[in-house]
């Protein structure tokens, strides 16, 4: 599904993110984890195809994101971690803003929306500009707009902040049923004890370089997650 | 507690004459100075020298027909008028949308101190604006009346309760407006019609100031006294400033009262309104069927929408799509005078009318420069269209289409009503019509091409890329100067090229513009866009 073949970006003299590759396969939900200023953030804008990069190659389905960017933006969402929407628009007009440049039918959107709003409860704020809704509400928001044209791939960046505790358990759920119908989802977060009940596998990145990654149970042993995190983190200082 | 605040919020007031927003530092002293100068230059000379000439207009005739108090009535009016709604939005804006009222709210410090500390910028300002109009027109009567101590503190009195009185005014003003927001639909579109009915009274008013003065000075003992039977409170308010010894006082106890209930109204409304910002007017949601439109389509929408959301990009961008058919509705009622008067100034220019027309109509459209600063506003929210399977050049064609249909309607209908004014031959009228479309065309992809290169996506206050930013800036004076051009050249190669001739030549040279500017943004441009 996702294929990172040594990626490299750089800042001036910095390396953001420095020979990287992972692979993520259909029905995985992989998570990405790291320190502050680790490359979590690039890596996800990059393949998003926001962020062009500096060497390596990204793959979506096959596709390359380089030299078929909207192909691969087609069958991807991206979530970044502080979801700026457009605030001049009310919440429905966003959400039909985005279904028509991804082309969802006008059943298929009306019968998302509907189902969507409703589960996340955000039904009655859809007439509401954005700029009156709170953190929250525009993170539910951002959620509801990238599933709206039933992506393969769900890129997010840090997807749990601001979600109150209904609302996280509704995201994980989502996240899954993507999965189980052959989709995949590669995020970061800095909540392990998150990472370490949801995902199938997770890839550790620090100063750029990935330090460890595969299933759960080959990155963690039978340690915990935060355990082998806080130990990396020492080794590699 | 109070000084503490006090010293937070004059910090506030004049923080932009000490720090540089944009370069993130504090200002050399030189540059403080300067605009230190240049403000005062422009309050005190600009201001303040318009209402001391108005001063020696009036108080030489009022005095002498021993209406004193008249004067004060008039020029203590103006200073309320001025003060109070020079101020009412900075009320609005500081009382109740501060940053951080949720902050010192949270503090252990009284309301009424957070308030009283607020109030202290509201009445600065209004401080501010009544003194331009009154103090010049206390000292002009201290020189015209003869001076006396008594006069001399009655005025510096009727000053001090002038202010009190407009920051009264202010406050009620900003109360109501912020109550009147969180039940408003539509905010932008009332705001963009208020602020124009505002600035069309203002500049008729304007218009008509000196014939206005004239007969009143003329008549101004009759007047005078129709006021003092009609409405005795105005006798009051200008008596007071002459040091009447009933209205003074009677002055001094209205204003103290107002101001006691305004204080009383703020101390109770205020953390229910100060807090409810961002609560707008309830909207239902109700699912309606909506017909899937086009990547492109959306996109034309979506700029749409940013337009008309905001009053500020409405009115500094986008004037010319009510001055055009403004335009055209006075040309079509004065317009054969201009025709007329141009053919008898220019006997040797024939077409010299067509070509001026259009020139005008180009000076007019140029006040749309709503591509200009489309990228930057895109802001923070920039992810979004780069995360979407759409081309650079699509969004980019949008914010062009924008600015095309809501700049090429109004002109063309201007144009319209210019050909029931003006004879046009054939050749003229398709040479003058491919002048205007392309000067349009050009106009979208100048303001474009600036917004491109320099572009600034890190902005706190939408009016920064809107009113404070070079391209749009840049995008005005470059159309009017393309627009002026075409008018000018005229006289230099109307005589060899005909009025036919030179249009199409302006308009074959427009047309090259356009081809280069277009052919850089969909090379250069897009790439700047992508890399964002």
């Amino acid at each position: 599904m996702l294929k990172i073949e040594h990626l490299t970006k750089v800042y001036g003299e910095k390396r953001a993110v420095d020979d990287l590759s992972l692979h993520i396969l259909p029905g995985e939900i992989y998570g990405f984890i790291g320190h502050n200023g680790a490359g979590k953030t690039t890596t996800l804008k990059a393949v998003a195809g926001i962020l062009r990069f500096d060497a390596g190659e990204i793959f979506i389905d096959g596709k390359s994101v380089k030299d078929a960017p909207l192909d691969c933006k087609r069958e991807l969402a991206y979530i970044p971690d502080n979801p700026d929407l457009y605030e001049y628009m009310s919440g429905i007009k966003y959400l039909n803003f985005i279904a028509d440049i991804f082309g969802v039918s006008a059943d298929d959107r009306a019968a998302r929306i509907a189902d969507y709003a409703a589960r996340f409860e955000l039904t009655d704020a859809l007439a509401q500009p954005i700029a009156a809704y709170s953190h929250g509400m525009k993170q539910k928001l951002a959620i509801i707009a990238a599933w709206l044209h039933a992506p393969r791939l769900i890129i997010m960046d840090e997807p749990f902040v601001g979600l109150d505790p209904k609302a996280a358990h509704l995201l994980k759920g989502m996240m899954r049923e993507v999965c189980d119908n052959g989709g995949a989802i590669f995020f970061s977060t800095h909540v392990l004890e998150v990472a370490e009940k949801l995902c199938d596998k997770v890839a550790i990145i620090k100063d750029g370089k990935l330090i460890r990654s595969g299933t759960m149970d080959e990155v963690k042993g039978d340690a915990s997650l935060e355990q082998v995190f806080l130990e990396l983190e020492g080794d590699a200082c | 507690m109070l000084k503490v605040l006090l010293k937070k919020q004059l910090s506030e007031i004049f923080r932009s004459y000490f720090y540089d927003q944009k370069k993130n530092k504090a200002r050399s002293k030189g540059t403080v100075i300067a605009y230190m100068v240049l403000f005062v230059m422009l309050m005190a000379g600009v201001l303040g020298g318009m209402f001391a000439g108005l001063s020696i207009l009036l108080c030489g005739t009022m005095v002498a027909a021993g209406m004193d108090w008249l004067y004060f009535t008039m020029m203590g009016l103006l200073a309320v008028l001025l003060g109070a709604f020079g101020s009412v939005f900075n009320t609005y804006a500081g009382l109740y949308l501060a940053k951080d009222n949720d902050l010192l709210l949270s503090m252990p410090i009284p309301v009424r101190t957070i308030i009283a500390a607020r109030l202290l910028g509201v009445y600065l300002m209004g401080l501010m604006y009544a003194g331009v109009v009154l103090l010049p027109a206390i000292v002009v009567y201290l020189v015209v009346a003869p001076f006396s101590v008594g006069r001399l503190l009655a005025g510096v009195l009727f000053f001090v309760l002038i202010s009190l009185f407009v920051l009264t005014l202010s406050c009620t003003l900003g109360f109501v407006v912020a109550k009147v927001s969180l039940k408003l639909k539509n905010k932008s579109f009332i705001t963009v019609a208020l602020s124009l009915l505002f600035f069309g009274a203002y500049y008729f008013l304007y218009y008509k100031a000196q014939e206005l003065l004239e007969v009143f000075l003329q008549n101004v003992t009759v007047y005078g006294e129709r006021i003092r039977g009609a409405a005795y409170p105005l006798y009051l308010f200008g008596a007071a400033a002459t040091g009447d010894p009933v209205a003074l006082p009677v002055f001094a106890a209205v204003v103290l009262l107002l101001f006691y209930l305004v204080w009383r109204l703020l101390s109770h409304s205020f953390i229910g309104i100060a807090t409810a910002s961002g609560a707008t007017a309830k909207k239902t949601y109700k699912a309606v069927h909506t017909e899937r439109k086009s990547a492109d389509a959306a996109l034309l929408r979506k700029e749409l929408a940013r337009f008309t959301a905001s009053p500020n990009y409405m009115l500094n961008c986008g004037m010319g799509i009510l001055m055009l058919p403004l335009l055209g509705i006075f040309l079509l009622i004065k317009g054969d005078v201009f025709v007329e008067v141009m053919e008898e100034l220019l006997p040797g220019f024939p077409g010299a009318a067509a070509v001026l027309l259009c020139a005008v109509m180009g000076l007019v459209a140029a006040m749309n420069d709503m591509a200009a600063p489309s990228v930057s506003l895109e802001g923070k929210s920039l992810w979004l269209l780069q995360s979407m399977p759409v081309t650079p050049w699509q969004v980019l064609r949008a914010k062009l289409s924008m600015h095309l249909i809501l700049t090429l309607v109004p002109t063309l209908f201007c144009f319209v009503c210019t050909l029931f004014v003006y004879p046009y031959t054939v050749g003229e009228g398709v040479s003058a019509a491919l002048f205007l479309v392309s000067f349009v065309v050009l106009s979208a992809l100048f303001g474009l091409f600036l917004g491109l290169k320099m572009v600034n996506l890190n902005w706190t206050s939408e009016i920064t890329p809107i009113k404070q930013s070079a391209p749009v800036a840049l995008a005005l004076f470059g159309d009017w100067g393309y627009a002026l051009m075409v008018g000018g050249l005229f006289f230099l190669l109307g005589r060899i090229l005909g009025a036919v001739g030179y249009m199409l030549c302006i308009f074959a040279l427009t047309a090259v513009l356009c081809a280069l500017l277009l052919s850089w943004i969909r090379k250069k441009g897009t790439e700047i866009f992508a890399t964002l």
